[in-house]
């Protein structure tokens, strides 16, 4: 949930948007926000399942150190999303276990 | 290779202040930080601070966070960000990443200022999505402005844990409960009340044992401890939640100082191992120095003054400041040394006069000092904090609180601030002069109700919201009270509202009669109500009105 009207910080100032897609549904981010701010905007709250016993995970630490909320962010597995920006076209991905490589070179 | 005389590592509150400083010295500094975003900790703190104006007392971290970003592009601190710094070699090389490869800085002086990290706790379900540290809460809410979970359990009632129960109040959420498995919480009991009187239940003597859920959490059990910290059998209570916040302690983040070799101590009432460091905030490597949370976790004033402390004397080493510095270090000291007195200040400076010690001893290889000084307990304050909320008794009893003579005779400021933290800014807020904190900022502030006309004006000026107004002779039946509220929305003029007493319960119907907000009360609004004459000492705020 956005957190719209602030009794501190105001009113969230109107910012330009982006879109992403998160396993293939485009979505709505926020300029300059990180992929985990705009997944939990629209309600998705997991970023990745564990390799042994598919056990789903979210973010933790919110800041980088953790890497509980990685994800598979263009094709790239293992991307901190708390700490990465939500870029026009970004394609997020659930990541399964240690993800999948999908190499542009390739 | 880059190759400046000074680099910081961190742009916290600590190392922006150590990099403005050197750098109006004179001094070519470098700044250095992982994020894309320079301030550290402070962009969460949406509070006011504590502390007295040379430490920016009653503004918020927020505001500190601008002005110091400011002062460093005046004083022509070079800021690399997004640059994660993986290692220390010696006291001189820096290894940093640097548009995705590996480069070197060196440097004459190195200022570590790379702040600490939150603690985990393990439990059955802490892997849930839904469980997360505070910070991550705060970091969300507060920099993101996206709120992490509606209804949350928080896990310790330290000030992290206190001020962040409190902000997710104000983003919208609800907590469910703070839990504190000591038998009374650690932060300052002003942070307590404050979220006592929206409603917010503290269970001390209290953990958590689980986390239930299957894709997210969707309860916690939580259960009694007693005095060895072990549960008490069929005290567990089940509370629907849909967060799990952890405010269990932070560790200084000191890696780089271990890579570099230098001398470490093991201070648990600083947070862990501390690197060592003399009064300069330089370590047992010549030319490395610390500064802010990785000596030691406090909090964010004393962090920005130990950052001074260390860029002054980095550049003092390098020839700058020459006979100057000694007295701007001995004002930075002697600020220091006043965030570190009081109950809560204490074992800190006895904790920081061990590092010292150790320092010197380490350097000289002497005995080391007496270990069992810094191990005494804290010293009770006056009154008996368990959960913020203070009795009538304990209240009448307090230098702040009006005679009931002066009470009656009209409108006057109410003070339930009776713990020795570091804060003055009541003080200065007073155009009166009525209000007094001495000799020490730690001493309690005294109310000369004399000199007090109820202006209001102290009010929002005081970052613990623990100032009141009330006014007996409002009407025949009814008494006028007033009190700060930072929450949306704000009630209307002429409405009826539910008047809360100090732990939030609804114990009388009020009327609106002013809402005043002016810019100089910088966002904390002060409401004054009209209640029934007998709820006089016991309406406090009133009832939040449902979500937004
Ligand atoms: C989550 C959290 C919430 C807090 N809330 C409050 C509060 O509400 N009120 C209060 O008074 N105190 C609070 N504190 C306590 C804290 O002591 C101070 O607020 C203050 O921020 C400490 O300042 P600092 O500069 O030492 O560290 P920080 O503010 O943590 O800054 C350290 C900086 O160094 C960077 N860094 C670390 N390692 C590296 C590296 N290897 N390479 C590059 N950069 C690096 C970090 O990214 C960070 O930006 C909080 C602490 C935390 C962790
Ligand atoms: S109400 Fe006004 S006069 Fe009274 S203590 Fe507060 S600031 Fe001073
Ligand atoms: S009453 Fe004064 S000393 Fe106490 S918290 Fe408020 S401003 Fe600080
Ligand atoms: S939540 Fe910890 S790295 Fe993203």
């Amino acid at each position: 949930m956005r957190v719209v009207d602030h009794p501190i910080l105001g009113k969230l100032p109107e910012g330009r948007t982006v879109e992403i897609t998160f396993d293939g549904h485009p979505l709505e981010a926020l300029e300059g926000e990180p992929i985990l701010a705009a997944l939990l905007a629209h309600g998705i709250q997991r970023c990745r399942t564990t390799v042994k016993r598919r056990e789903p995970r979210w973010f933790y630490c919110g800041i980088g150190r953790c890497t509980d909320c990685v994800m598979i962010v263009n094709g790239i597995p293992n991307v901190r999303t708390c700490v990465t920006t939500v870029g026009a076209g970004m394609k997020i991905e659930t990541q399964e276990g240690l993800g999948r490589w999908e190499r542009a070179d390739a | 290779m880059h190759e400046v005389e000074i680099a910081v590592v961190g742009a916290g509150p600590a190392g922006l202040s150590a990099a403005i400083e050197a750098a109006r010295a004179g001094a070519k500094v470098l700044l250095l930080d992982e994020n894309r975003k320079p301030g550290g900790q402070l962009f969460k703190q949406i509070h006011k601070f504590f502390g007295s104006k040379a430490h920016y007392a009653a503004v918020r971290g927020i505001d500190i966070g601008c002005r110091l970003l400011d002062e460093a592009q005046e004083s022509g601190v070079e800021t690399w960000l997004n640059i994660p710094v993986w290692g220390l070699f010696g006291n001189h090389t820096l290894a940093v990443i640097r548009d995705g490869r590996a480069q070197t800085v060196r440097a004459k002086k190195i200022i570590l200022a790379t702040g600490a990290s939150e603690n985990a706790l393990s439990f059955p379900g802490w892997t849930l999505p839904g469980v997360m540290t505070a910070g991550a809460a705060q970091t969300m809410m507060n920099i993101h402005r996206v709120l992490p979970g509606q209804r949350v359990l928080m896990v310790g009632a330290g000030n992290i844990g206190l001020i962040v129960s409190y902000q997710l109040l104000q983003a919208g959420g609800e907590v469910v409960a703070v839990i504190e498995a000591m038998d009374q919480i650690g932060g300052y009991a002003v942070h307590a009340a404050k979220i006592r009187r929206a409603g917010v239940p503290i269970l001390v003597s209290h953990t958590i044992r689980e986390a239930h859920g299957r894709e997210q959490v969707e309860a916690a059990t939580i259960v009694q401890v007693d005095e060895q910290m072990q549960p008490i059998p069929g005290t567990e209570r089940r509370l629907g939640v849909d967060t799990v916040c952890l405010a269990v302690g932070l560790t200084p983040l000191a890696e780089l100082g271990w890579m570099a070799g230098c001398g470490f101590a093991y201070i648990p009432d600083l947070g862990g191992f501390v690197p060592l460091h003399d009064e300069n905030m330089e370590t047992t490597l010549p030319g490395l120095y610390v500064a802010g949370d990785i000596t030691g976790i406090e909090e964010a004033n004393s962090a920005m003054e130990e950052g001074r402390l260390a860029g002054l004397a980095a550049a003092e080493a390098l020839g700058y400041l020459r006979e100057e510095a000694i007295s701007r270090k001995a004002e930075v000291r002697q600020r220091l040394d006043s965030l570190r007195l009081g109950p809560f200040g204490e074992k800190r400076q006895r904790a920081k006069e061990r590092l010292l010690g150790e320092c010197r001893g380490q350097l000289a290889k002497q005995e080391p000092p007496d270990v069992s000084k810094s191990c005494q307990d804290l010293t009770r304050s006056r009154i008996t904090v368990v959960t913020g909320v203070l009795s009538l008794e304990e209240l009448a009893g307090s230098p702040g609180y009006p005679s009931q003579e002066r009470l009656r005779s009209g409108k006057v400021a109410v003070i339930e601030c009776m713990q020795q933290i570091p804060c003055d800014p009541c003080v200065g807020a007073c155009p009166r002069g009525a209000i007094s904190i001495a000799p020490t900022i730690t001493d309690l502030p005294v109310l000369d109700a004399e000199k007090c006309n109820g202006c209001g004006l102290c009010l929002p000026a005081c970052p613990g919201l623990a100032i009141f107004l009330v006014d007996l002779t409002f009407s025949p039946t009814e008494t006028l009270v007033a009190f700060p509220y930072e929450y949306l929305p704000l009630p209307k003029v002429g409405t009826e509202v539910e008047a809360v007493d100090r732990e939030g319960h609804v114990v009388a119907r009020g009327r609106v009669v002013r809402v005043q907000n002016p810019p100089r009360y910088d966002r904390t609004p002060v409401i004054s109500i009209a209640i029934p004459k007998e709820f006089a000492q016991v309406v406090r705020s009133i009832k939040r009105s449902g979500k937004r």
